[in-house]
């Protein structure tokens, strides 16, 4: 039985009975079996297509995982707050302690040479007027006023105070976990944060034991801090994408520290509405534990050669704050990998732009492979699988710069404006076999992106200003 | 800016299938034809939003890179459609 045969219209035009009667209704049979195998292919083809996409999209905001994706030794132990290099830096007490330190990196004194930074003449390069000066100070000076006076290592700050102020007597019950995490991530948007990830915490991130430089004295979780943490909320903020071009101009400086302003005062505003809820928080920076992994246990990025955390968006163009509670009735969040790790071991473009040579160009390995001396890699984090960088000389270069550099967050194929076509790349990054990551680096070369040391970002920057639109 | 682009690109979009559906009805373009018709101006499409948005980003370099890795390759395409298909030969009777 034929289609045309239900239809009056065509029935009335054919003749009752003849040869080419059959013959014109078969015809029409095939082409509507014709049509009818066209449209299911079509139909294949974009419920196919959008199966891929929906597939593409859930892999680019990174795939879950039930483990942690940075392997670290069961006998790792947690890092002494007084080996990280900007405590050490900063204090007087640790310099008269370790000058075997001082003696490993060719007589070079960290805390006399820490005490210049920021206070060199100004220079008639680009973007090291005057003027970058200025708004460098602008960016950052403001956080002497919020955190304290050692940098942002240092804890028990002002606004990261340990003291439990505003504390309500009364605790605010969520009616599930998920709701309590969206409650949370809600509240920490509404501050201002552009991430924000909640994960248990974890001893091994946290520093112990704690240094407070001002008092030049070891502080102990149990007997000094006010709580015992159980789950820690990672918030996120984002540098300006011009700012950071600039790099290594003192125009990053302005940046960075305005998104570590923001970072406080969101870690700040949103452990004060914890409190107001009932729970113990305190607000923390780069003190008390380190910043990027809780990040990646929080699902908000991955670990790249640059020591900074790879996230969707942004790339490593983000500053880090966290909040510790005792809240634990929460949904934790899982770590994700984005396919950083692979890429970054075909890329190393952070690596070729470092001017102190600090990144390593090696693959990742459990212990520094610059050197096996203890007294030169003091301050290493040994028994985690990672690229190991030698921070002394980052750190070397922003002495010399006077000025942090950011030339690795600048250079990094990940580091975007928020513009719709670097989302074709980003689904290219994740769909491409990793051996396909080295040509995508000299694509980004050649397209003309993450360019470092360029007097013309410094003008594109004062001319432009933000690049949103 | 963006969302201009997005409107024109949009249009286009809809301007572009019409033509498909246009063309494929009165050619034979069979697998080959439809394929290379259909990507190429994916590809002048994809030239203008990549070209635009970089131009607005301020990275002009990668807009002229973008015109010579993607449009040129959906040029070549729709040529040979053109050439290949778009002719009394494949016109459909």
């Amino acid at each position: 039985m034929t289609e045309n045969m239900h239809d009056p219209g065509v029935s009335n035009k054919m003749p009752s009975s003849s040869g080419s009667n059959r013959g014109e209704g078969n015809s029409k049979s095939k082409t509507s079996r014709r049509s009818f195998l066209k449209l299911s292919v079509a139909g294949a083809g974009v419920a196919a297509a959008g199966a891929a996409g929906i597939t593409v999209a859930r892999r680019m905001e990174g795939i879950p995982q039930d483990t942690l994706p940075i392997p670290i030794n069961d006998d790792f132990k947690p890092i002494d707050q007084r080996n990280v290099l900007h405590i050490f830096a900063y204090s007087k007490a640790l310099d008269q302690k370790h000058p075997e330190r001082t003696k490993k990196f060719g007589n070079y004194n960290f805390y006399e040479r820490f005490k210049t930074f920021y206070n060199g003449p100004y220079r008639k390069d680009p973007g090291y007027t005057q003027l970058e000066r200025a708004l460098a100070i602008g960016g950052f000076a403001l956080l002497s006023k919020l955190h304290g006076p050692y940098g942002l290592s240092n804890p028990d700050g002002l606004l990261s105070s340990w003291k439990q102020e505003m504390l309500a007597k009364s605790q605010y019950e969520f009616p599930s976990k998920q709701e309590a995490s969206q409650v949370i991530k809600s509240a920490a948007a509404l501050y201002g944060a552009i991430k924000c990830g909640i994960t248990r915490r974890d001893r091994r991130f946290d520093y112990d034991p704690l240094y407070d430089i001002g008092q030049e004295r070891e502080l102990s979780w149990e007997r000094d801090f006010p709580f015992e943490p159980k789950t820690v909320i990672v918030i996120m903020t984002e540098m300006d994408y011009l700012a950071m071009s600039t790099a290594p101009s003192w125009i990053t400086d302005a940046t960075v520290g305005n998104a570590y302003v923001e970072a406080l005062k969101i870690a700040a505003q949103t452990a004060l509405f914890l409190r107001q809820l009932g729970y113990k928080a305190v607000a923390t920076m780069n003190d008390m534990g380190m910043c990027g992994p809780y990040a990646v246990a929080a699902g908000l990025g991955e670990g790249g050669r640059n020591g900074q955390v790879i996230t969707t968006g942004y790339g490593p163009r983000v500053r880090i704050s966290k909040v510790y509670t005792d809240l634990d009735y929460v949904e934790y969040d899982k770590p994700k990998t984005l396919g950083v790790a692979s890429f970054c071991l075909q890329c190393k473009r952070c690596a070729e732009s470092c001017p102190s040579e600090a990144i390593t160009f090696d693959g990742p390995s459990w212990e520094p492979t610059y050197s096996s001396d203890p007294d030169y890699i003091w301050h290493a984090a040994k028994g985690v699988y990672k690229f190991h960088n030698d921070t002394k000389k980052c750190f070397k270069f922003w002495i010399e710069n006077d000025g942090a550099c950011a030339n690795c967050i600048a250079s990094c194929p990940y580091n975007k404006p928020d513009f719709s076509h670097h989302r074709f790349v980003d689904i290219m990054n994740v769909v491409a076999p990793s051996q396909v990551h080295g040509l995508m680096k000299e694509f980004d070369i050649l397209f003309g992106y993450g360019t470092v040391s360029d007097p013309a970002a410094v003008k594109k920057f004062w001319k432009k200003g933000r690049t949103k639109t | 800016m963006m969302e201009l682009m997005w409107y024109v690109v949009g249009f286009l979009a809809g301007v572009s299938g019409y033509l498909v559906y246009m063309l494929s009805r009165k050619y034979n373009l069979g697998v080959i034809g439809l394929g290379s018709l259909i990507i190429g101006l994916f590809l002048i499409l994809f030239t203008v939003a990549w070209s635009v948005g970089s131009v607005l980003e301020g990275v002009p370099r990668a807009a002229s890179m973008g015109i010579v890795f993607f449009a040129m390759p959906g040029i070549v395409l729709l040529t040979f459609t053109a050439k290949r298909f778009l002719t009394p030969r494949y016109r459909k009777t």
